[in-house]
């Protein structure tokens, strides 16, 4: 419990840190509106100057930053300087399909991972050999490569899939390189964890492959599932980015680049903090789970 | 491919003798070409040639790659021994910073990174030098403390070695061995995030021939010329596989223990 809450602690650090960096970034710009306005010519210094005071521009960062903060916690996340919309339901709809895409994908890597892993444990040659092609497969080719072939084969040459929009190639692309990435670590453990005494021993008195799995495999080896997952979920949102442009969904990696590429700092803050505070989201939650899950964890720090 | 791990740097080196055509060259009259005499891989939807855009995109692309990870092997390196020798505050407001960054990919560090200086070659190696760099600090404060603890370097310390030549005579030899390692598996996920990061038009100029550049340009013509678009990719693909073979290859050398 303690040290879930010291994780807890330092996470929350972690994303006010990260929130304030990206805040100094793309929120603090000398380029501000008032330059704008004077670059048009109607305004001497002094009316310059008194609509920085007016604007809270002349206030040092970490004062402007808690007002930002203070809006954005209240919904407010300032308005679109390209599109003149408010951020928050732009951000809104594109993390709903960015999510859905992190959703499905993680789920199918997960429980290809799982399957595989078990399928080993309870003996099956095959499950071994697929676990090693896979991994092979997520480490030589990058998601990038594979979504730009399945694109050219199944839109352009095949026909099949609509080229803009679809979810199925990206979810699968993401999916089967979610499930290489972690299957070949799961499955090192799953197999240490079939080699142990009380397992073999537990087999030859005629335990079956769902009840060992059940029973020995998933309780041993769940800290280091957990971990892996955590892992893998915080490295799916930059597959997301590139299956999003590649497909042409109009999630979060979409809405940030588009903005990076228009100049719209409010987007791009926006978006970009959301991204790094689910990152951090889900490490801490990982880090939770684990020393819940594990409880030599606590003691080794 | 360890073999094209070989090949592919001399490929770069050698290709501006060896492109047939300048990779900027727009030929108007033969625009989207398939494979053929002239053209061995083709043209563009500029009428570029393919070859010799993937030759010149070669050298950008590992230059780029090798670079950034040299980078974020000093950086990172230099953060991480001399962070962890500053004394308890220091060392644990420095490792704040590093473990703040840590947590994030390297994709989304390198876009902010980029985003907030601009486009180009130089943002782009420092983009991806930061990105990687805090891995390398844990790194190196693991394997320094380690081998403070053992009983060579302790017993250097009791016969009198000053902190430097212990840090340079004792450690730094111990701890080069795993920073190379881990610049080994960074090399092909920087090709990778390189290609990425100009398909997302954030690297390099927008008409300098880098493999992701090229992919980019030629996705969006997809149908009327597929082999614009396959060939950049291919290439991408290779030259991660053989990078992370090298990367397999040089971590058996340096660490024979964990082979």
């Amino acid at each position: 419990m303690k040290r879930s809450l010291a994780i807890l602690a330092t996470s929350l650090a972690h994303g006010l840190a990260i929130t304030f960096g990206l805040f100094l970034l793309f929120g603090a710009i000398p380029g501000d509106a008032v330059d704008v306005l004077a670059s048009a010519g109607d305004l001497d210094e002094s009316q310059q100057a008194a609509m920085r005071a007016e604007l809270g521009l002349d206030q040092p960062a970490w004062r402007r930053f808690l007002a930002w903060g203070a809006a954005a916690l209240a919904g407010d996340l300032g308005t679109s300087q390209r599109f003149g919309q408010p951020v928050g339901p732009m951000l809104w709809e594109a993390a709903g399909v960015t999510l859905q895409l992190c959703a499905l994908s993680g789920a199918l890597g997960i429980l290809l991972a799982f399957g595989l892993c078990l399928a080993q444990a309870a003996g099956s040659r095959g499950a071994q050999l697929a676990v090693e092609a896979i991994n092979l497969w997520s480490i030589a080719l990058p998601t990038f490569c594979i979504g730009v072939a399945a694109l050219l084969l199944f839109s352009v040459w095949l026909g099949w899939l609509p080229a803009i929009g679809g979810l199925l190639a990206p979810v699968l692309i993401l999916g089967i390189d979610n499930a290489g990435q972690i299957a070949k670590p799961l499955s090192e453990e799953v197999a240490e964890v079939v080699a142990r005494p009380h397992v073999m021993a537990a087999r030859a008195r005629g335990l079956t492959p769902l009840g060992l799995a059940r029973w020995h495999v998933l309780p041993l080896a769940a800290p280091v599932a957990v971990s892996l997952t955590g892992v893998m979920l915080a490295g799916l949102l930059g597959g997301t980015l590139t299956m999003e442009l590649l497909f042409g969904l109009p999630g979060m990696g979409a809405l940030v680049l588009n903005g990076i590429q228009g100049r719209d700092q409010p987007v791009v803050l926006a978006g970009l903090v959301a991204a790094a505070l689910a990152i951090v989201l889900v490490n801490a939650l990982s880090a939770v789970m684990q020393s819940v899950l594990d409880p030599r964890l606590g003691g080794r720090e | 491919m360890r073999f094209l791990a070989l090949v592919l740097p001399g490929l770069a080196l050698l290709g501006p003798w060896l492109a047939p055509f300048d990779p900027l060259d727009q030929d108007l009259l033969a625009l989207n070409q398939p494979p053929g005499a002239v053209h061995w891989l083709g043209t563009d939807h500029l009428g570029r040639d393919v070859l010799s855009r993937l030759l010149a995109g070669a050298g950008t692309t590992l230059a780029v790659a090798a670079l950034g990870t040299a980078l974020a092997l000093l950086l990172g390196g230099l953060a991480g021994l001399i962070l962890s020798g500053l004394g308890r505050g220091a060392e644990w407001l420095g490792f704040a910073v590093v473990d703040t960054l840590r947590g994030l990919p390297p994709l989304l560090l390198g876009l902010v990174a980029l985003a907030a200086m601009g486009p180009g070659l130089a943002p782009l190696v420092l983009a991806l030098a930061l990105s990687y760099a805090p891995l390398f600090a844990h790194v190196a404060r693991t394997a320094r403390r380690r081998e403070e603890a053992a009983d060579y370097v302790l017993a250097a310390v009791v016969s009198g070695a000053g902190p430097w030549r212990v840090l340079l005579r004792h450690i730094l030899p111990n701890v080069a061995g795993p920073l190379v390692t881990l610049a080994a598996i960074t090399l092909p996920r920087c090709v990778v995030t390189e290609s990425v990061l100009s398909f997302l038009g954030l690297g390099a100029a927008p008409d300098a021939p880098t493999w992701g550049r090229m992919a980019a340009d030629a996705a969006r013509l997809a149908e009327a010329a597929p082999h614009a678009l396959l060939v950049p990719v291919t290439a991408i693909a290779l030259a991660t596989a053989a990078a992370a073979a090298l990367g397999n290859a040089v971590r058996r050398q340096v660490d024979p223990r964990r082979a």
